[in-house]
């Protein structure tokens, strides 16, 4: 599989990424300075005086040049120190590390549950175009696709914990210390997170479907006398899969970006939580680590992606 | 006189406790065990509404963290829940002349990890908050000269100029003492692992997760404290943090907004608990500048605001209508400055028209983006609008507005935010008015206010110094210098577990008298 084209793909595209983190980075550090407000004020507390406020500038070099700030910024992170947060000290890494496994088992766990309902509803509706199977499917799609997140969230928190009991209201568990309590905590977070990508995955699986189902090469088969199931199964899914990909690829990155809300509805102490308290308080470290994080599982995402397509269509490869 | 009063109250009480806690473990009392027994242990779930700042009490800034720190860390001086009045903690003290303050540090105390709590260690820690690079509370204590040891349980302060707020000052970060030997080992690293002398003993803080506080084996109030343990789970988002006390995942939710009550009162097994606080909704100027400078503008803006309206319509009847930079219920409410503002939108016209503006005019104000904050700033809207003052609102985070109207930038007129409250209202005139501070957005300042600043921490008698914030407050409402208009009530959730819990006028709940039934 990893043939030596293949391998020039992930070399090249790593070597792509490594501007995209430079360029992303500096772009999120300069709309932190940008953006009014100091974490100075926020370092030098309730009783801050002006001239206490000065000194913490001075004394954490947030008065030095925007470039020489990101560049020791961007050289310490190249030697893989991500700095500590200015407001609570700890360092951003292992605040990253405790923080990602929380939003990656939700995005994974969302994405599994998009495909698992997903998939099935729209190859009903393409199976028969225009059919009342093919309406209510649409018409889920359109309302998954509509009902924001957060609200879909506080419902399902309103009767699967605090009406049923059955599952915790808020918080997460460590998957390694004990996987039971993580994703029992993982599941609301994740269904609401994933209303979306159902719509989504069933919409887009079913228009592929159907484009194929009706050309020209599936209508040769069909007078071949192929059964309809065989002729969905082996031609019309196959063909589909790297639309699919292309959606699941573009539904890992939005519910990355997602989890942000979903996590503040669940109390989730994740990725979402870490870059917005920084983000309120400039606490530039850490909202560039995190910044830094995601992008690194973004471009490895897109990456994998690529290596799939070519596997699914050696055109695409070659 | 009085000081000494609330010292011999507290040691009676203190005694009486010692001697439950004695009669207890010997049961010579004859008490049924179990009744007493159920007033220990458990661990108390906590819904925190912000990850702290730092767990060091000197390098921290933020004002969420005192209801964490305070588990950590004992206090020099304490205050009474109701009135803010200070009292002993650690030490006693007294002022043998104006510019001398002493401390007696009560015989004993250990912090946790074994360390003495001796007159050293205070020594250590208020030289320490006085010159330290990193502490935030040198402003404090600006009017301490020098810092003696004058017996083993004994330091003497010296002060520039007499200063009575430090009683209250002490009662704050100021006053928290921290362990030397930690400090001297781990240096900025305390302020992730922190040794204190309080009721219970950190043990984790995982960021915007969870502080967790074991108890205190050998804490110096014998019988204290009742919980095993507190777990602060961090939850910025109310209703979410709510949920979780509804769903019985946590035990308590606190500092709730008003909005969320029906909420409470819906929800089984719920005790609702609201009492009044010194958190102070009003409204900032920058008086430094046009319009802002014409006292008149500034009055009518007073008049203009009708804030019983306020109260039920923005906190849903859930606080206290402001008349001044302090509630009713503090000790150095001045009664008859109190009606200076009757609601009056014909009056407000009135001194309008006499500062030129007979047409009205046009402010630019700054809000936040919450929820309750647009809230606010509506009804604000509202009744400006009614007598002719326009307001041009720009919203924003917390940081990002207040940097633009507090620092270099000075951007709108006003700013609709609130003042968190003091322990010593000599804080709140200090911080908020006096000139040059950070929130006295046009840095200026009348002298004669200054000069009274400075006199309201001249005498020990609290009447004296009433009759001193009497004056202060007369200045700054007779001359308008804000407009205050709410004190938000604290509003907490509780399980029909949680036992003893008394919320205080800070605001800021302590957890030292709770206990799981």
């Amino acid at each position: 599989m990893l043939n030596a084209m293949r391998l020039r793909i992930i070399g090249r595209r790593l070597l792509h990424a490594v501007p995209v983190v430079v360029l992303s980075t500096f772009i999120v550090f300069g709309l932190l300075k940008l953006v009014p407000g100091d974490v100075a004020v926020t370092l030098a507390g309730d009783n801050a005086s002006e001239q206490r406020i000065a000194e913490i500038r001075e004394l954490y070099g947030l008065n030095q040049p925007f470039l020489v700030q990101y560049g020791a910024w961007l050289w310490k992170a190249v030697q893989g120190d991500l700095s500590t947060s200015l407001v609570s000290s700890e360092a951003v890494l292992t605040s990253i590390e405790r923080c990602l496994p929380h939003t990656l088992l939700i995005v994974a766990l969302a994405l599994f549950t998009a495909l698992v309902i997903g998939v099935p509803l729209g190859i009903a509706a393409a199976a028969k175009p225009g059919s009342w199977i093919d309406g209510i499917v649409m018409a889920i799609a359109s309302l998954g696709v509509a009902v924001p997140n957060f609200w879909l969230g506080m419902l399902l928190v309103a009767f699967f914990s605090l009406q049923l009991n059955w599952l915790p209201a808020t918080g997460a568990a460590s998957l390694m210390k004990d996987p039971a309590a993580a994703l029992s905590h993982a599941i609301l977070p994740a269904l609401a997170l994933a209303s979306g990508g159902i719509a989504e995955v069933a919409r887009q699986l079913r228009s592929s479907l159907v484009e194929i189902l009706s050309s020209q090469q599936v209508r040769t088969l069909h007078a071949k006398g192929l059964p309809p199931s065989s002729i969905l199964w082996r031609h019309g899914l196959k063909n589909v899969a790297v639309n699919l990909l292309t959606v699941i690829s573009l539904l890992a990155n939005r519910m990355l970006a997602a989890t942000v809300v979903v996590e503040a509805v669940f109390a989730i102490p994740g990725m979402g939580g870490l870059i917005v308290n920084a983000a309120m308080h400039r606490d530039f470290p850490v909202v560039q680590g995190v910044v830094f994080t995601m992008v690194l599982i973004v471009v490895t995402l897109n990456l994998l992606t690529d290596i799939l397509y070519s596997v699914l269509d050696p055109r695409i490869a070659s | 006189m009085r000081v000494i009063d609330f010292g011999e109250r507290t040691l009676r009480r203190r005694e009486v406790l010692a001697l439950l806690g004695g009669a207890a473990a010997t049961g010579v009392l004859g008490l049924p065990r179990q009744a007493l027994a159920a007033k220990n242990g458990g661990i108390l779930k906590v819904a925190a509404p912000a990850n702290p700042s730092s767990l060091d009490p000197a390098t921290g800034g933020a004002g969420s963290d005192h209801s964490i720190l305070w588990t950590i860390y004992d206090t020099l001086v304490e205050w009474d829940y109701d009135t803010l009045k200070p009292k002993p903690g650690l030490a006693k003290w007294s002022y043998p002349d104006p510019n001398t303050m002493v401390l007696d540090i009560s015989e004993g105390i250990k912090f946790h990890d074994g360390t003495p709590l001796d007159a050293e260690a205070v020594k250590f820690n208020l030289d320490r908050n006085r010159s330290d690079q990193r502490s935030n509370v040198k402003p404090d204590l600006s009017s301490v000269d020098g810092v003696e040891v004058t017996g083993p349980l004994q330091v003497t302060l010296k002060l520039k100029n007499p200063d009575t707020a430090l009683p209250a000052i002490l009662s704050d970060r100021a006053g928290m003492m921290v362990s030397p030997t930690n400090i001297k080992a781990l240096g900025n690293d305390t302020d992730r692992k922190p040794v204190g002398a309080g009721p219970w003993k950190f043990v984790r803080w995982n960021d915007n997760e969870i502080v967790v506080v074991a108890r205190n084996e050998n804490y110096w109030r014998k019988g204290r404290p009742f919980l095993d343990g507190i777990e602060f789970n961090i939850i910025p988002e109310n209703a979410t943090a709510l949920r979780s006390v509804v769903a019985g995942q946590n035990d308590m939710a606190f500092q709730l907004p008003a909005r969320l009550k029906p909420v409470i009162e819906r929800a089984k097994d719920l005790k609702l608990v609201s009492s009044p606080t010194l958190y102070c909704i009003q409204v900032y100027f920058n008086y430094a500048r046009a319009p802002l400078d014409n006292v008149k503008v500034r009055q009518a803006i007073n008049f203009a605001l009708d804030r019983d309206t306020f109260v039920k319509a923005a906190l849903s009847g859930l606080g206290e209508p402001a008349r001044m930079t302090l509630p009713s219920s503090h000790w150095a409410y001045a009664k008859d400055v109190a009606g200076t503002y009757p609601y009056d939108p014909e009056k407000a016209k009135k001194l309008l028209a006499e500062a030129g503006y007979k047409d009205g005019l046009e402010m630019t104000i700054g809000g936040y983006t919450d929820q309750d904050s647009v809230r606010r700033g509506e009804v604000i809207q509202d009744q400006l609008g009614k007598v002719g003052i326009k307001l041009k609102f720009t919203r924003g985070t917390i940081a990002e507005i207040s940097a633009q109207f507090f620092a270099q930038e000075k951007k709108f007129d006003m700013l609709v935010s609130a003042w968190t409250g003091r322990p010593d209202p000599s804080m709140t005139y200090g911080l908020g008015f006096d000139k040059g501070a950070y929130y006295n957005a046009g840095r200026t300042a009348d002298p004669e206010l200054s000069k009274l600043i400075q006199e309201s921490r001249a005498s020990q008698d609290l009447n004296e110094r009433a009759a001193v914030f009497a004056k202060i407050q007369r200045f700054t409402v007779e001359q308008a210098l804000s407009a205050p208009l709410a004190f938000q009530y604290e509003l907490d959730a509780l399980s029909a577990k949680v036992k003893d819990f008394q919320p205080n006028l800070l605001g800021k709940p302590k957890f030292e008298n709770i206990s799981l039934g």
